[in-house]
């Protein structure tokens, strides 16, 4: 848990007896790169939660915080204010891995390893043998279609091959949260709706709940929530389940990044 | 566009750019400094050669012609800075009559020497009793006739009648060999010894006892000009055996045929040539290696940043960059780096010179200085050309931009592996070897008295081989461990990984050459340390073994002639504080037919405690077993080798020598039986010698009384202790300690302070032992912050990063260290075997420097520890910051 500063506005949905515990919470939370006169606020005041099962897409121009919001909910990030938890992850997703899995935006597969050694790598991390950090690989690129390419290394695929691998090196792990960032920003358009077809299709059959940072909104129509974000700010949110609270509204003139 | 680029550079790669300069400063430093040192080491040779050597010229003033005449020839030539005219006379012989016998020797030679003569030739005559003036005879004549100071000696003339001189000292001519030489004549036509029998007078009574003889007999008087010379010489030692021979020649010329040279001062300049030329060799052997390693050093740094350069390029060729400006860019990086690389090289090879040596051009002149750091600058850029130019430049032809982005190549075995060159390799140094390590076999051959002088550089080969072998075979090894073996791997790095084995072994296997190739630098740097310290240590060893040999043992003590040691001297100096152990050895002069030789009377069964015997002083059998020898067949006698040749001896047969006996001072047959050949022994000359059992010697001469008394003082205070004998003592004996005597003997290779040149080398060793090590691993690492930050994005913790990177170090640390030692052992044998005629005397066992080599081994598991424990701090930091700046 984060907590740099108190809280100062509620959960616009605070949880009821019976609402499942949201997957990653996050109440006025800020994050900000560098100090002095150089800072970047990236994300500021985002006060929001994820339930399971929820399917969020966040969208905004580059550089509208993002990326940053999902590293922060992966745990990747260090919020510089606000608090930050995962009550429905038990605990920082850092600390077991494979509860939270993250596809990243750029290339994120292992150069050294195959693509199977890559899908395994989370588990092995998470202590599984390698039978079943291998079994599960396995099957996870038999699910995405692509487990004819097992032994072939990252730079030998496609862009759309290699970001269903990291796909499926998220679903090997069988998480209960999926952070996307622009999964499909590489990708022609039929390529990028295969890749969230089978991205969607899998968090269906896992139960997991995914959020997916887009800024094209064709993509972001295929999700039932969409957030928005400018400069930082998360302006809106709705959707069945799962509450997104608009942020303060402070004048952001210290610039802002994703 | 090249300038904003090299601005990137700077700032953004400093670690790159700095690294493989700094490989480039270690080439430069080492070779300037070994290159300032070679020169400052050949001078030094010069200026020992020129010491070493009591007179310049000995001037033969042939028969008729005018000594006179010669001596003013002398007087105006160039170069020459005092001479002094010495006669030379033929007695049939010398009488004494002392204690109540008279004693006659054989043909003597007597000198009429000027009263300058002491003061211009200062090392020709040592005074050991009585004055330095008047009538002075030599040691050993002393000895024959039994005379001392205040004696009257009778010369006999031929068809004269004889004279009486009465004897004012006794003296030794160390440089006798010279001093009696046949001028003019061939090598092989000189005498093998100078003359038995010797005595000097002042020139005024030579003339009153030799001009009557000369009239009558001028063929036994002959008269030498000695010339000393200004020694206004060249440094180096052939160039001023050129410069000196020229000289002579051009003197003899003056003289039209009325005197021959007896060029001494060419003779030993002579000699210092072949030693400059072992300098050379030395050179070669133990510092180029030293260069290439660091060559090699640079290129691998290069190539760690190889990926990431060939991506750049890969991503400037897609944005239009033309292959004209990809070279430009490559070549002001690798100037850049050069130019970096040399100035912090000479810089360091200054301070190198200013912390060994007290001067940062190691004693050698401006000029030298200049050049050798002209040369190494020209080295040092053309590595950096070689290891960042030309990479850039063959990717640019062979690379496309889509391979430009691949970070994994599929290692393909390369061509020499396939034809196995490795092996070919090591065979050809092995045949090297054989043929080096071969009787007759001679590392540097200078023909006395021929200008030019020929260096067997050809067995540079044997080593240099080697070294290649070795490189090649580990690379060899390690690539078949790191890929086939990759289940082995799996196996071993389990319990530093745990059940990330199995991915960090397929990541070592399938990135393996960047590790094999640290693997097989790390070997070499290990090998190059081992190697060169061994061989340091082996000189240091047999220098110490000739000091011994010159000394006796730590603290000599010998007898003044005719004053023989009480019966309690061996115990009064064991009594003196720092006394160890006492050794007496017996002296005694023997004829075998009618040479004299030296015979030295030893206790086989203690002389060890006072003195090492190395098995290398004898042939036949080892120190042990030959003393043991002596001991149970008392008779029994070691000889020299050119006796045996000489008497045509087989082991076993018998040897009648002629001794003194005490108790009739005439001299008795004693039989010996021949067991082995005596080649060094301490305290006996270089010539030939008997060695045998004291007991049994003073049993058959009636003479128990020993000639010196070695002193063993566990090597600690030997001029404390030599000084407390000296004050004990006084002058019934001369006391000599180890000390003094390692600073005057040897050649003058030995006189190079070879303890400097170790200093620098081992140092230089250690640094790349450490550098090839803990900076190739660590720019490797480096190379792959991107995988630990996915790593870490993943998921993985601090625990499974370090066993992540900490499995590169120990295998990096195990298989180099392991290579290393193998190379290094083998190596070093090989070298000390090739280098044989640099020690004196050979050395029978191998001198370990234990101490350094662990110094070496701990300095690079520190060195890997160091980088590792940074890597895995470094790759704890947040993974999308890494992810971002990468």
């Amino acid at each position: 848990m984060n907590a740099a500063s108190p809280l100062t506005a509620s959960p616009a949905t605070p949880s009821t007896f019976g609402t499942p515990a949201a997957l990653v919470s996050c109440v006025d939370v800020a994050h900000t790169y560098g100090s002095g006169v150089t800072a970047v606020i990236a994300v500021h005041g985002v006060t929001c939660r994820v339930l399971p099962t929820t399917r969020v897409a966040v969208t905004g121009p580059s550089g509208s915080g993002k990326s940053t919001l999902l590293h922060l909910m992966a745990g990747l990030e260090t919020a510089t204010a606000g608090t930050l938890s995962w009550p429905g992850l038990g605990g920082h997703p850092l600390a077991r891995p494979g509860r939270v899995g993250v596809v990243f935006q750029g290339p994120s597969l292992l150069p050294a390893l195959d693509v199977l050694e890559n899908v395994s790598f989370p588990l092995l991390l998470a202590g599984h043998s390698d039978q079943d950090a291998t079994r599960a690989a396995r099957e996870s690129l038999h699910r995405l279609d692509v487990a004819d390419l097992a032994d072939a290394l990252p730079q030998e695929l496609s862009g759309g091959q290699a970001q269903r691998v990291a796909i499926a090196r998220v679903l090997a792990a069988r998480p209960a949260l999926i952070l996307a960032d622009e999964p499909t920003g590489q990708l022609d358009h039929h390529t990028a709706a295969l890749v969230l077809d089978v991205l969607l299709q899998a968090a269906d059959e896992l139960g997991a709940a995914v959020v997916v940072s887009t800024h094209d909104p064709v993509i972001a129509r295929r999700l039932p929530t969409q957030w928005t974000m400018r400069d930082g700010l998360l302006l809106t949110g709705t959707a069945l389940g799962h509450t997104a609270v608009p942020a303060t509204a402070v004048p952001d003139t210290a610039g802002s990044r994703s | 566009m090249i300038t904003l680029w090299i601005r990137g550079l700077l700032r953004r790669r400093p670690g790159r750019l700095l690294s493989a300069a700094a490989g480039i400063a270690v080439a430069v430093a080492l070779l300037a400094s070994l290159g300032a040192f070679l020169a400052h080491s050949q001078a030094t040779m010069t200026d020992r050669a020129v010491r070493g050597v009591g007179i310049d010229w000995q001037v033969q003033v042939q028969p008729g012609t005018d000594p006179s005449t010669v001596t003013r020839t002398v007087q105006v030539t160039a170069g020459v800075a005092g001479s002094a005219t010495v006669s030379f006379g033929t007695s049939d012989g010398l009488t004494a009559t002392t204690g109540g016998s008279t004693q006659t020797t054989g043909p003597a030679v007597v000198l009429g020497i000027p009263a300058e003569y002491p003061a211009l030739f200062p090392t020709e005559i040592r005074t050991l009793a009585g004055t330095d003036t008047g009538v002075l005879l030599a040691q050993q004549t002393a000895a024959n006739l039994h005379a001392a100071p205040g004696d009257t000696i009778t010369i006999t003339r031929a068809g004269l009648p004889p004279m009486t001189v009465t004897v004012a000292g006794i003296v030794d001519l160390p440089l006798a060999d010279s001093l009696f030489q046949k001028v003019g004549a061939p090598a092989g036509a000189q005498r093998t010894a100078p003359p038995d029998n010797l005595l000097l007078l002042p020139t005024d009574q030579w003339q009153q006892i030799f001009d009557p003889l000369a009239a009558a007999r001028p063929d036994l008087v002959s008269t030498q000009i000695h010339v000393r010379l200004d020694h206004q010489l060249p440094a180096d030692p052939a160039a001023a055996y050129t410069s000196v021979t020229a000289a002579a020649h051009n003197f003899e010329a003056a003289t039209t045929g009325g005197a021959v040279v007896g060029n001494n001062l060419g003779a030993a300049l002579d000699a210092a040539r072949a030693d400059a030329a072992y300098a050379q060799v030395l050179f070669g052997f133990l510092g180029l290696p030293g260069a290439v390693l660091a060559a090699l050093l640079t290129a691998t740094i290069a190539a760690s940043g190889a990926t990431r350069r060939r991506s750049e390029q890969a991503l400037l060729r897609a944005r239009g960059a033309s292959a004209t400006q990809l070279i430009r860019l490559a070549g002001t990086e690798a100037a850049i780096t050069g130019l970096i690389g040399v100035a912090i090289g000479l810089a360091g090879a200054a301070l190198v010179g200013q912390l060994a040596f007290g001067t940062a051009s190691f004693g050698t002149t401006p000029t030298a200085a200049l050049i050798w750091s002209c040369g190494a600058a020209a080295v040092g850029l053309a590595i950096a050309a070689a290891t960042i130019l030309l990479p850039a430049r063959r990717d640019l032809h062979s690379a496309t931009v889509t391979s430009g982005r691949a970070t994994v190549a599929r290692p393909a075995y390369p061509a020499w592996a396939r034809y196995g060159l490795d092996a070919v390799v090591l065979i050809i140094a092995g045949l090297v070897y054989a043929a080096t390590s071969g009787t007759g076999y001679q590392l540097v051959l200078a023909p006395e008295g021929v200008p030019t002088i020929a260096v067997s550089y050809w067995a540079l080969a044997g080593p240099a081989m080697l070294w290649i072998g070795a490189g090649l075979l580990t690379w060899r090894v390690t690539d078949l461990l790191l890929g086939r073996g990759r289940p082995l791997l799996n196996r071993a790095l389990r319990p530093l990984t745990g059940t990330l084995a199995g991915p960090v072994a397929a990541g070592l296997s399938r990135q393996r050459r960047p590790l094999t190739r640290a693997i097989v630098l790390l070997a070499l740097a290990i090998a190059f340390a081992a190697s060169t310290a061994t061989f340091n240590a082996t000189y240091a060893q047999q220098a110490e073994a000739d000091a011994q040999l010159t000394n006796g043992a730590d603290v000599t003590v010998t007898q003044a002639p005719g004053t023989p040691a009480p019966a309690d001297r061996a115990a009064n100096i064991a009594a003196i504080p720092g006394v160890r152990a006492v050794e007496p050895v017996q002296h005694r002069f023997a004829y075998i037919g009618t040479d004299l030789q030296d015979l030295y009377g030893v206790r086989p069964a203690s002389i060890t405690q006072a003195t090492a015997l190395q098995d290398s002083y004898f042939t036949g059998g080892t120190a042990a077993g030959l003393m043991t020898t002596l001991a149970t067949q008392p008779n029994s006698i070691l000889v020299s080798a050119e006796t045996v040749k000489d008497y045509q001896l087989q082991i076993g047969d018998p040897i009648n020598l002629r001794l003194v006996d005490g108790r009739t001072n005439q001299l008795t047959t004693v039989g010996f039986r021949y067991v082995g050949v005596v080649s060094e022994f301490p305290t006996a000359p270089k010539d030939s010698f008997f060695v045998a059992n004291a007991a049994y010697v003073a049993a058959q001469t009636g003479n128990e009384a020993p000639g010196a008394f070695l002193v063993d003082t566990g090597g600690q205070n030997t001029t404390g202790v030599a000084h407390r004998l000296e004050t004990m003592l006084g002058t019934s004996a001369t006391v000599t300690d180890i000390t003094t005597t390692r600073q005057t003997v040897g050649s003058s290779l030995t006189a190079v302070d070879l303890t400097g040149l170790t200093r620098v080398e081992l140092s230089f060793a250690l640094i790349l032992a450490a550098a090839a090590g803990g900076l190739v691993l660590g720019l490797g690492l480096a190379e792959r912050r991107r995988t630990f930050a996915i790593a870490t994005a993943l998921g993985a913790n601090r625990r499974q990063l370090r066993g992540m990177i900490s499995s590169e170090s120990v295998i990096l640390a195990v298989l180099g260290l392991i290579a290393g030692a193998a190379a290094g052992a083998v190596l070093s044998i090989m070298l000390v075997k090739v280098l044989t005629g640099v020690f004196d005397p050979p050395p029978s066992v191998i001198a370990v420097p234990w101490g350094y080599l662990g110094i070496v081994t701990a300095a690079t598991i520190l060195g890997l520890a160091a980088v590792t424990v940074a890597a895995a701090r470094t790759a704890g930091r947040p993974a999308i910051g890494v992810l971002r700046e990468l």
